[in-house]
């Protein structure tokens, strides 16, 4: 018996030194981009290139590219959606050393995966001559330090939906300013409490920051000493303010989030008047089932300062450090997203959100919708938004952190009557707390 | 293995044992036939646990905006564990399950009881149905059981709100005062009839010449519960109560579906959503493993506690 448990006890040891083995090799420390460069694959080899994404019938996209190109095969695996599963799967590979060679990645999480030293620095292989080929907003997103850290695959400049009959109801149209679209929600809702102009997520603040951003926020900005962090400068500050008002004075909807059941069960009946969302929120609109023909689509509203439009979501496609073939798997990317047939199929079998191809909207995305009222509303309302939206903006190493906290704190508006610009400043505070303690170079504004 | 038992054999097979033959092999044996066990209980168990221990105490450094500069992991001492007790989200996941501990736990354990009694009472009809009928919720699983029940708290789907405002009640199943309980319902309706069968299983242990005894002296049915099944049943209680305590801290896949549909639902909610948040949201294994052992400690002492209690309870 004492035999058996010495061997225990090795064994024991030998995990704890296993363990201990592992915590000297954090996540990030191989540097991928410092490593020589990997060379194309000789002329008439065959490789086979794998694509994690959650997009749908993704391989349909890629059946195309592989009857063009008998050498360099792109096989799609489905992933579960960004942070509900897919990243954790992602990270989990790129630790134990594997993982796929392009990886669906949203653009705000690309610094996320720099972080972890994830992802391939495309600019080693050359794709900076295809910079002129996206729409400026989603290169800027993907260029850090120089270099380009994944190829923009979708984006989401935001326009806003609405419901002319509901709107008739005291007479609105769609509101040029946000000014004039508080003035609206009043309205409505002093005419029939049940009736709400829009819903305001206090769950989830991402489109409170697309807001800021359209005002002309900029939170993270790369120095040369580290990260300039700034979530207070004026304009955010002023759209918190906005915000406050409308939610204390319960002009919007704080109940439900937009595209939740409960949103397109309100919207389906009319309590529901609007929404001011992202290109692909189309798609989600189109699921209310009494909903066709009462849609229409309008430019969102502006601020005073900042502007025309700005983003919401948007996903892009990286080469995860471990691709034994960096160069072949940049090419695919470049061709699915900017290539008229690459678009016509990701809008056709994915439906992605907009093509972030500076000259090519997708066919389909021409044609007059019947579900908004016959309007051709991709080229009327999105194409000019495309072009409006804040050019420098950046996500950060924590985006995902700051926002979750910020959520955290916007949910205090209804349990605590905590109000928003509290919230930023407390998110300010948190989110600088934590880039220092996780050792990375930061500088708070003022 | 191979190679010491060789060695052994050899041993045993030289001019002057050191001992008897028949021991070794005696010894050997178990360790096989435990063998395949063994591996996967450190591989799956044992060397997570210790890798969540290490990790705990392990810090990562960063140079540059990225880490571009370099990345270093340092031992951190106790910090990973000061900043998630600090995390004021963490604490207050802390005291949301401890309050959700303290009311579920109770009215489960005595539903349970109340059923168990009542279907092993001599005046009931078909039990065998009615027991197979309360422990059906348990074999669904919780994500399903969760998305079942948020069909009947989301307003606008939900029949139960809709009755309400028939009768001109408002309710909210999901708002930031409500949710909790909901998810306690949801855990509620899961974990009765599972709680329920450890008790019958102790009832069903009891010897019959004690009821036979009672009601020769002539006992009530009620009398009978009170006096010989409660006090019979105390060890499945006790079990019973101690798995809950566990269930209750582990919370996890309720309010995780339910997130989707309740804004009131914050991203580190339960210990365990925070722990799991910090690790595969924000890669931060460090203060995600310091909170796994912390909420692992908290089980372990308020089970050891509960027992100890018990214990000392029943013996005055």
């Amino acid at each position: 018996m004492t035999i058996g448990r010495r061997r225990l006890l090795g064994l024991g040891l030998g995990a704890l030194g296993a363990a201990a083995l592992a915590g000297c090799a954090p996540p990030g420390a191989n540097q991928v981009n410092t490593a020589p460069v990997i060379p194309a694959a000789a002329p008439g080899e065959k490789i086979t290139l794998t694509y994690w994404a959650w997009l749908k019938d993704l391989q349909k996209v890629c059946d195309i590219w592989n009857a063009r190109n008998p050498n360099v095969q792109v096989e799609a695996v489905f992933s579960l959606g960004g942070a509900n599963g897919g990243y954790q799967k992602m990270y989990s590979a790129l630790a134990a050393g594997g993982g796929p060679d392009l990886a669906q990645v949203e653009l705000r999480t690309v610094p996320e995966f720099m972080l972890v030293d994830g992802l391939v620095d495309l600019s080693r292989y050359g794709a900076k001559q295809y910079a002129s080929r996206y729409d400026e907003a989603a290169w800027g997103q993907v260029s850090f330090n120089g270099g380009v850290f994944a190829i923009p695959q979708d984006t989401g400049p935001m326009g806003w939906y609405y419901q002319p009959a509901v709107l008739e109801k005291v007479g609105g149209k769609p509101p040029t300013t946000w000014d004039e679209w508080a003035q609206l929600a009043q309205e409505l809702h002093a005419k029939d409490p049940d009736v709400y102009l829009e819903s305001f997520s206090v769950a989830d603040s991402s489109p409170f920051i697309s807001y800021a951003a359209q005002a002309g926020a900029k939170w993270f900005t790369p120095t040369d000493n580290g990260w300039l962090v700034n979530l207070t400068d004026d304009a955010s500050l002023m759209v918190a303010r906005f915000f406050d008002k409308a939610v204390d004075n319960k002009w919007v909807q704080t109940a439900y989030d937009a595209y939740s059941p409960g949103w397109t069960a309100a919207a389906g009946n009319g309590q529901i008047a609007a929404l001011t969302g992202a290109s692909w929120g189309d798609a989600l609109v189109e699921t209310i089932g009494t909903g066709s023909g009462k849609w229409k689509v309008a430019p969102m509203p502006k601020w005073s300062s900042g502007f025309g439009s700005t983003a919401l979501g948007g996903s892009s496609a990286a080469v995860l450090a471990n691709s034994k073939h960096p160069k072949e798997a940049m090419d695919f990317a470049v061709w699915m997203t900017t290539s008229r047939e690459g678009v016509d199929a990701m809008i056709k079998y994915c439906g992605i959100g907009w093509s972030p191809a500076r000259d090519y909207i997708g066919a389909q995305r021409q044609q007059p919708s019947d579900f908004f009222s016959g309007q051709n509303y991709n080229t009327e309302v999105f194409v000019p938004a495309a072009k409006q939206q804040p050019t420098d903006w950046k996500w950060w190493p924590i985006t995902q952190r700051t926002i979750n906290a910020l959520s955290d704190q916007f949910r205090r508006k209804l349990t605590a009557g905590q109000s928003f610009v509290d919230s930023l400043h407390i998110t300010q505070k948190t989110t600088v707390d934590t880039l220092r303690q996780i050792g990375l170079t930061v500088q708070e504004a003022k | 293995m191979t190679a010491t038992e060789t060695v052994a054999a050899e041993r045993a097979s030289a001019p002057a044992p050191v001992r008897p033959r028949r021991r070794r092999k005696f010894l050997g044996a178990p360790w096989i036939l435990l063998a395949p066990f063994l591996a996967l209980f450190v591989l799956t168990v044992l060397a997570p646990v210790i890798l969540a221990v290490a990790q705990s105490f392990t810090r990562i450094n960063r140079a540059g905006m990225f880490g571009e500069k370099g990345v270093t992991s340092s031992f951190a001492g106790f910090d990973n564990f000061t900043q998630a007790l600090t995390n004021s989200n963490f604490i207050q996941a802390i005291g949301r399950v401890l309050l959700f501990g303290v009311v579920q736990v109770p009215v489960m354990t005595v539903f349970a009881t109340v059923l168990a009694l009542l279907l092993e009472s001599a005046s009931a009809r078909w039990p065998a149905f009615f027991r197979a009928a309360y422990f059906l919720p348990y074999g669904i699983p919780g994500v399903i059981a969760t998305i079942l029940w948020s069909f009947l708290y989301v307003p606008g789907l939900s029949p139960l709100v809709d009755a309400g405002k028939l009768v001109g009640l408002d309710i909210d199943f999901l708002g930031p005062n409500t949710v909790l309980w909901s998810i306690a319902n949801i855990v509620t309706w899961t974990y009765t009839g599972y709680n329920m069968l450890i008790v019958i299983a102790q009832l069903k242990s009891i010897p019959s010449d004690i009821y036979e005894a009672a009601r020769m002296d002539g006992a009530s049915p009620l009398r009978i519960a009170t006096s010989i099944q409660l006090p019979l049943i105390r060890p499945a209680l006790v079990l019973s109560l101690v798995f809950s305590i566990i269930g209750t801290l582990q919370l996890f896949v309720e309010p995780q579906v339910l997130h989707t549909v309740s804004p009131a639902i914050v991203s580190e909610y339960t210990p365990n959503l925070s722990a799991y948040t910090n690790a595969f949201a924000y890669n931060d294994y460090g203060i995600a493993s310091a909170e796994a052992v912390i909420i692992a400690v908290a089980a372990f002492v308020l089970s050891f506690g509960f027992l100890a209690w018990t214990n000392r309870k029943g013996r005055s």
